[in-house]
């Protein structure tokens, strides 16, 4: 009789123990907490800030967090590292600057007279090329900055990852790629402003502009939680680990490459695109590779593959680097290097990976001592049952 | 009588050495096929080519009766033949349990597997190929914690869930203790009862314990083939392979 009660127990314990499976929520606890707070702490700014240069920090913040989450979706998750995504990011931007310049150009005549961008003027060109004429549009350049880069990474995905290009080579490639847009809106500065830069466009930094951009964040952390917690998120996090594996179990590596690279190139094209109108400066820096490697930085250091992590490692470095860099002028580069090669040494997950990380750890030794618990009160119970039935025995004679 | 795969001429060229050479080799269905061959005998790049790594330089392959030559892993794999690696190949971070969902035969497409969600059916398969291997405690655990010969057995797991026509086993027992190794030989004895099996193997123990027949290879050639016994009483392969070892 004891050891058939014994076995149910047994086998609850066991059952419990087998069958259940451990998924992070859409949204921890401690993130809806703690997203809430600074989602209101951002939102309200215009009702209890009144420093003009803090609110357009935040925005600027906004954007540049998103386009970190662009390179967690493809580095943290896929294991892709682009050191070119600015080049998405850049295009969006340029598209809306174009478009703003253009339009301000027609209420603002140049010193000459003309209602062409000075740029334009400067070199020569006496109305607006044909070719850009769309962009005058603002809701067509809103498209074209959302998807030529999209496109672009489409093109880029289909040429290298295709032909099984990855790790070292498609970060040397994307680096190149950016390079070469760099040179491009260099050289032919007569449509791009060249080395100055697109200016003097006026900027829309505004308390609703603010919240627009802060919904367009929120919605992209939720539609990257989404994915990554969706089958092919999980796909995707295999492939990082282990591309062979992924492939000789029946996935097309490289179509999974090309669409994760897609979105989170749109994702960069969105939050440029947000930028050139926040900002009113967009320059050939915004494309090129030092700006992609920061993004990477703010990445690592808030933790990669966790998309929480380049929310908090942007607003991180670049919150420090509004207080520091004043003091530490040019020293404060080396400092990000240095907190670079740190993070990669001592937390490779970032600061959120090391928190979730420590939480997993915690959760699976809770559950390893309950189960501990459980089996010593079965024990326990055994030795009660064993001991009470060899009494009597004990006695009888 | 069609076999389930048909190897046809096979030659492998690697920067002017000759790996395989003209290489005859077919299994029928639901066979236990034990691949046999000295260190460098072709038979881990014979598994290599089945599976689409790399292209052969002449011959062809067919499988169910089409030919598959040149195609990509991915569809290979999708027409049923599965692979285990010499050294458990696992997705180090994901969890034991995910390591089994992503292998679980059904949908691979990216725009599929974005909505796909985990049916009971699909769960409950998953925990079938866990505690068919044995891994089911550890479920939660991620797969880089595991020990060696659990490893080997996860990736077991993964193939077992993809569900392949085709299962080719690489050396499954590698690095395992002997009770490892016992237990593994039982595993793939139950997973050939419902499957085609090529296994590649080194531990006579266990040949002895689970080949029906045999197939030797020596320098990229067939050397000999049959049952263990037939096998072990050629003269030709105990002289290049055998002979070293006198059995018991």
């Amino acid at each position: 009789m004891a050891s058939a009660s014994g076995s149910v127990l047994a086998k609850t314990i066991a059952n419990r123990s087998k069958r259940t499976i451990y998924r992070t929520p859409l949204i921890p606890r401690p993130v809806l907490v703690g997203g809430l707070f600074v989602i209101a702490l951002i939102g309200a700014y215009p009702y209890y800030g009144t420093n003009a240069y803090v609110l357009s920090l935040l925005g600027k913040f906004l954007c540049y967090a998103i386009f970190a989450l662009s390179i967690d979706l493809i580095w943290g998750f896929t294991g892709i590292l682009s050191l070119g995504q600015a080049v998405y990011f850049g295009l969006g931007a340029y598209f809306i600057a174009l478009s703003l310049k253009l339009n301000y150009a027609l209420t603002h005549p140049t010193r000459y007279g003309g209602k062409i961008p000075d740029f334009m003027e400067w070199n020569g060109l006496t109305s607006v090329p044909h070719f850009m004429q769309p962009l005058m549009n603002l809701k067509t350049a809103v498209v074209c900055a959302l998807i030529v880069p999209t496109l672009l990474a489409l093109l880029f995905g289909v040429i290298t990852f295709k032909r099984h290009i990855y790790g070292v080579y498609c970060a040397v490639i994307t680096l190149a790629e950016s390079l070469i847009l760099q040179e491009f809106i260099i050289e032919y500065q007569a449509y791009t402003g060249g080395f100055n830069g697109i200016t003097d466009y006026s900027n829309y930094v505004s308390p609703r502009f603010l919240w627009f951009i802060l919904a367009v964040a929120i919605i992209f952390f939720l539609g990257a939680r989404l994915l990554t917690h969706s089958k092919a998120g999980t796909v995707l996090k295999s492939i990082r680990d282990n591309d062979l594996r992924a492939e000789f179990l029946g996935y097309n590596v490289a179509n999974y490459r090309i669409f994760v690279f897609c979105v989170s190139s749109f994702m960069a094209a969105a939050a440029g695109a947000m930028y050139a109108a926040w900002v009113g400066l967009v320059s050939f820096l915004d494309t090129g590779p030092v700006f992609s490697i920061e993004a990477v930085i703010w990445t690592a250091v808030g933790g990669r593959g966790t998309i929480v992590g380049p929310f908090v490692g942007t607003f991180l470095v670049k919150g420090a680097e509004f207080f520091l860099s004043g003091v530490l002028a040019e020293w404060w580069q080396i400092l990000v290097g240095g907190l670079f090669i740190f993070v990669v040494l001592a937390m490779p997950d970032g600061i959120v990976g090391a928190v979730a990380r420590w939480g997993a750890r915690r959760r699976l030794a809770l559950d390893n001592i309950a189960r501990k618990d459980e089996l010593k009160k079965y024990y326990f119970q055994l030795r009660l049952r064993s001991e009470r039935s060899a009494q009597p025995e004990k006695e009888a004679p | 009588m069609a076999s389930l795969l048909d190897v046809k001429g096979l030659t492998v060229k690697v920067s002017g050495y000759t790996i395989l050479e003209n290489l005859d080799f077919s299994i029928e269905e639901n066979e236990l096929r034990v691949l046999l061959g000295p260190n460098g005998a072709g038979k881990t790049t014979l598994i290599c080519m089945i599976t689409g790594q790399y292209k052969p330089y002449a011959g062809s392959i067919s499988f169910a009766g089409q030919d598959i030559t040149g195609w990509p892993p991915d569809a290979i794999f999708q027409k049923g033949i599965g692979r285990k690696f010499q050294v458990p190949n696992l997705f180090e971070t994901l969890s034991v349990f995910d390591n089994v969902m992503v292998s679980l035969k059904g949908r691979r497409k990216v725009f599929s597997t974005l909505f796909q969600t985990l049916s009971a059916e699909d769960s409950d398969r998953i925990w079938e190929a866990l505690e068919f291997v044995g891994l089911a405690d550890k479920a939660n655990e991620p797969a880089d914690t595991l020990s060696h010969g659990e490893r080997q057995w996860l990736e077991l797991a993964m193939l077992i869930a993809s569900d392949p026509k085709l299962l080719l086993l690489d050396e499954p027992t590698t690095g395992m203790s002997e009770e490892g190794k016992r237990r593994t030989a039982e595993l793939i004895e139950r997973i050939a009862r419902s499957r085609t099996v090529l296994l590649v193997e080194h531990d006579m123990h266990i040949v002895r314990q689970i080949a029906k027949r045999v197939t030797v290879l020596h320098q990229g050639q067939r050397l000999a083939e049959g049952t263990l016994a037939e096998v072990m009483n050629n003269p030709a392969v105990r002289e290049v392979y055998l002979g070293k070892r006198r059995p018991q």
